[in-house]
């Protein structure tokens, strides 16, 4: 399969990288890039464990070629924080007891973070079925929901970033 | 606790929880060094093969790779791939049967041969030239089938392919007598499922010769020391040359408790001179790597018509697989666990182990004990039916109390079963939810409940054995050295809470170097829930022998008797002057910038070897409904009520308990570990057909901790807890089940198949009657 050079946006820096038609985003993302907080837990999409969001939708990187997204914005976990300053979803996570392992971890914040992004005022049912394609082996879910319920919360008081 | 404490007690967040949270994490597979191979393994086609001839000629010729093995390569002994036979006084009970690569396939998934290549297409391209020839031979699969005259020999010593059996030493009383004096007796035979660990991470490993006289392993395990040591023995080098480096760990539960893929891993490395990375892909790690053994439990239960149970046996065919990895240790622990939890004259057990041509199995979350639980509990309802008693009722005439001996033999400090069972009750309305009519639709209301008792280390069956030591810094914080590998449990956060808490520092002050095995000192590992306790009172011996120092070292510049100092916030204060009082960064920092030729650096060692076992109990309660038209169940509610002693950090404890229910959720509902009974292969060999619950999964779920009852030999009060979180939840939903419908099911998972199954059975028993 032939090589060829193409210019990917991720976390609002543009990158040439050298693809196969064949690659997928996350093999992109975790090789050439080095972006290793997008984790790996099938390969097939059947986890959600590499969820980036590609022009702020959900995509599972592992299923996605990396030369379809040529054109988009991409936002891996590497790319959410501010500075020092962590998204008040992250946030929430690690305040709240959400992360153990913390392999599902990345794309289920972005996951999260899409869904406050489209609903600032989710009930927890509405929480749990955006996140049923995701995911973990060690929490329950239960401070998952917790720490999204909490970050929506954040959000719409006005978290200014 | 007499003292007020600041610390201890407090939820914290996890320890990196950031680095988690932010990407930064670096897992096994982020590990990148200069140079490094990518490391494929074949896997047998078929499920029993004598392997005729091995050519790797082909792959060898193959531009881009490095490195090609078989059997040939690797050092011819047989093995024990699992961490058990190392902490036995009596290795033997673990039988070593294992090559790191067969030259006899005896399941579908064995390890025939492996390469390293430049990169992932290369090694796959490279795996399909190697020429295998293949004498396939007939296989079993299942273990009664396994056990008769004429089967399939999965190993050439095992007769009838039962590599042992037991009858259990420590039985007492006789129990046909007792089933005699008892007004009712019961008995059922239970099947257990084999669910596998699934972490979310699939097993990744980094080998790494490049440091001359050095072996660098980066890899996920729960004992750095003892998989350290079956490296050496292997390889032949000396432990000292190897440095075993543990990653941030995507989820255990057991799975590290032996080798993944390490020693493969090492041979390609040590062939190719260059470093070498294994991933195993989700469906590798699905069908090679550790799940439960499945259990065939045949239990009866003699009671009295007041309840009290006067006779407990169960009989145990045990398929391990193709290996036998650690069953003998999960095997007694299955029957310690029966036998030790209620007070009963007679008691006896026995197990027969079994090879069949299926995927090995290993250590997982609450092994033994989980399926010995769920067999005690169900049949525990079953004989409670059978007198018309109600089982909260029947379990509180029979439980255990303080004194009396735990499962492992060792008498309890405390064992609250009895103030937790009734707290549980009170708050989940118990009386009201029992009488609560059943429905008369399809839908059936059940509710149930089971009671489980763990460990607090292996002690005193296998060795155990805590060193921790830590360092005063310039600045006046901490460096707790310590290798008990976090997995995602948080005891790297705990460890900090303790030691913050002893020396008087802020939680801050206690940074941690964690994780490899040349920066720290030997620790037994991580398994059957010792960390917080063992762990934890090698932490704080270490850090009473720096506080001694550095008082000493106080009382000196301040002038004062030693017995006269405390340490508060940082502050180093005397008692009888308040106001009198040095930092606990001035005295460090003048101890090591001394220009008065009394240099000091401050260091505390501690060692912890436990002469008790508090084990932690728990009760938990169940509320289903099942849909008798589907054979649906939905589970409306978990309560749990666990007894740990004091609760270190009670975030941290809470979302542990919610995963261990999780798991079993899973492991009565969802998954199911399917192999083809035709060909052996693995039918559920990726995450669409092998289904952990997500969120929608899961019912309402509350934790409830009873801290009534400190353990005096623990941390602060401390003792175990999560391991065997898993092991009540399980019989409590299979109860509840049981209470919605009228009929026991034994055989996990409970199925909508499995339950219209029993169902049809019971109508079909009905308009016979």
């Amino acid at each position: 399969m032939k090589p060829e050079i193409v210019s990917l946006k991720v976390n609002g820096q543009v990158h040439q990288v050298i693809v196969t038609p064949n690659m997928t985003l996350s093999e992109v993302l975790r090789g050439p890039l080095d972006l290793t907080g997008t984790k790996q837990g099938c390969g097939v999409g059947q986890c959600g464990s590499c969820t980036v969001l590609v022009d702020g939708t959900p995509t599972l990187s592992c299923s996605t070629l990396a030369i379809a997204v040529r054109d988009s914005e991409i936002l891996t976990i590497e790319g959410l924080s501010t500075g020092d300053r962590v998204h008040p979803v992250q946030q929430a996570f690690i305040d709240l007891g959400a992360i153990q392992c913390g392999y599902c971890t990345p794309g289920m914040i972005l996951m999260a973070v899409a869904l406050v992004d489209e609903n600032p005022n989710p009930t927890r049912e509405d929480v749990k079925e955006w996140l049923g394609g995701n995911l973990c082996r060690c929490t329950g879910y239960v401070k998952i929901v917790d720490a999204v319920m909490a970050a929506a919360q954040t959000l719409r008081e006005g978290d200014c970033r | 606790m007499s003292e007020r404490l600041s610390i201890i007690g407090k939820s914290m967040s996890r320890w990196q929880a950031h680095e988690k949270a932010t990407g930064a994490a670096r897992y096994g597979a982020d590990v990148k060094l200069p140079g490094m191979l990518v490391g494929k393994i074949l896997f047998s086609p078929h499920a029993h093969a004598r392997i005729v001839n091995v050519d790797t000629s082909k792959a060898e010729q193959l531009a881009g790779v490095e490195a090609v093995i078989t059997w040939k390569d690797i050092p011819p002994e047989v093995y024990n791939p699992n961490k058990m036979n190392l902490m036995l006084r009596h290795p033997e009970g673990e039988i070593k049967d294992t090559q790191v690569l067969t030259d006899k396939a005896r399941y579908v998934g064995d390890r025939i041969a492996a390469v390293a290549a430049i990169d992932t297409a290369t090694a796959e391209k490279a795996l399909e030239l190697v020429d295998v020839t293949y004498e396939v031979l007939p296989a079993v699969f299942d273990p009664v089938e396994a056990m008769k005259p004429g089967a399939p020999k999965v190993h050439d010593f095992a007769d009838n392919n039962v590599p042992m059996h037991f009858d259990f030493p420590f039985g007492w009383g006789n129990v046909d007598e007792g089933c005699g004096e008892s007004d009712a007796v019961v008995e059922e035979t239970f099947r257990s499922a084999s669910n596998h660990i699934c972490q979310m991470e699939p097993c990744a490993v980094v080998a790494d010769f490049s440091v001359e006289g050095k072996l660098t392993i980066w890899s996920p395990t729960q004992h750095p020391f003892l998989v350290r040591r079956k490296i050496a023995d292997l390889f032949g080098i000396a432990e000292g040359s190897i440095n075993w480096i543990t990653p941030h760990v995507g989820g255990a539960f057991g799975k590290y408790s032996g080798f993944c893929v390490e020693p493969v891993c090492v041979a390609l490395a040590q062939k190719a001179r260059r470093p070498v990375k294994i991933e195993l892909t989700r469906e590798e790690d699905l069908l090679s790597t550790e799940r439960r053994q499945k259990y065939i439990t045949t239990a009866r239960m003699g009671v009295r018509k007041d309840g009290s149970i006067v006779a407990l046996s169960e009989n145990l065919i045990v398929d391990g697989g193709a290996y036998y990895t650690q069953n003998g240790t999960t095997t007694n622990v299955n029957i310690g666990s029966f036998l030790g939890v209620y007070r009963h004259p007679n008691v006896a057990a026995s197990a027969t182990m079994v090879y069949t041509n299926v995927p090995p199995t290993g250590g997982v979350r609450g092994y033994g004990n989980h399926e010995a639980t769920a067999a005690r509990e169900q049949l525990l309802d079953v004989a409670a039916a059978e007198i018309g008693m109600d089982p909260l009722e029947m379990r509180l005439r029979n439980v255990k109390h303080a004194g009396d001996p735990s499962s492992t033999g060792i008498p309890m400090e405390t064992c609250p079963f009895e103030e937790i069972i009734k707290l549980g009750a009170e708050r989940i309305g118990w009386k009201e939810k029992k009488a609560r009519p059943k429905g008369t639709g399809s839908k059936r209301y059940g509710v149930g409940m089971a009671i489980a008792m763990d460990v607090s280390g292996a002690q005193p069956f296998a060795l155990q054995q805590s060193n921790a030591f830590l360092k005063f810094n310039e600045d006046g914080s901490v460096t707790l050295f310590m290798n008990a590998p976090d997995l995602g449990q948080n005891v790297t956060g705990t460890m900090a809470q303790i030691a913050a808490e002893s020396l008087g520092l802020e939680y801050d002050d206690v940074h941690v170097v964690k994780g490899e095995t040349d920066s720290a000192l030997f620790d037994s590992g991580i398994h059957a829930s010792r960390g917080t306790y063992q762990f934890g009172n090698a932490v704080i011996a270490a850090a009473e022998d720096a506080k001694k120092q550095l008082l000493e070292r106080a009382a000196k510049t301040l002038g004062v008797p030693l017995d006269d100092l405390e340490i508060k916030a940082g502050r180093i204060r005397t008692k009888s002057l308040p106001r009198k009082w040095v930092s606990v960064k001035d005295v460090v920092r003048g101890a090591i910038y001394n220009f008065e030729g009394e240099h000091l650096q401050i260091v505390g060692k501690g060692s912890y070897s436990p002469a008790e076992n508090p084990p932690p109990i728990h009760a938990v309660f169940t509320e289903v409904e099942v849909d008798c038209e589907t054979g649906v169940t939905t589970i409306l509610r978990i309560l749990y009520v666990a007894d740990s002693g004091t609760i270190i950090n009670p975030l941290a404890a809470e979302g542990q308990v919610e995963g261990a229910i999780q798991q079993s959720v899973g492991y009565v509902l969802t998954e199911d570990y399917v192999i083809d009974a035709k060909t052996g292969a693995l039918e559920s060999s990726n995450l669409n057909t092998y289904k952990c619950p997500g969120t929608l999964d899961m019912p309402d779920i509350e934790v409830v901790f009873y801290e009534d009852a400190p353990v005096p030999s623990g941390p602060f009060g401390a003792k175990g807890l999560a391991q065997g979180a898993i092991c009540g939840v399980t019989p409590s939903i299979a109860n509840a089940i049981y209470d919605a419908v009228g009929i026991a099911i034994t055989d996990m998972p409970a199925t909508p198949e499995r339950i219209l199954e029993a169902l049809g059975r019971a109508s079909v028993t009905a308009a016979r009657n």
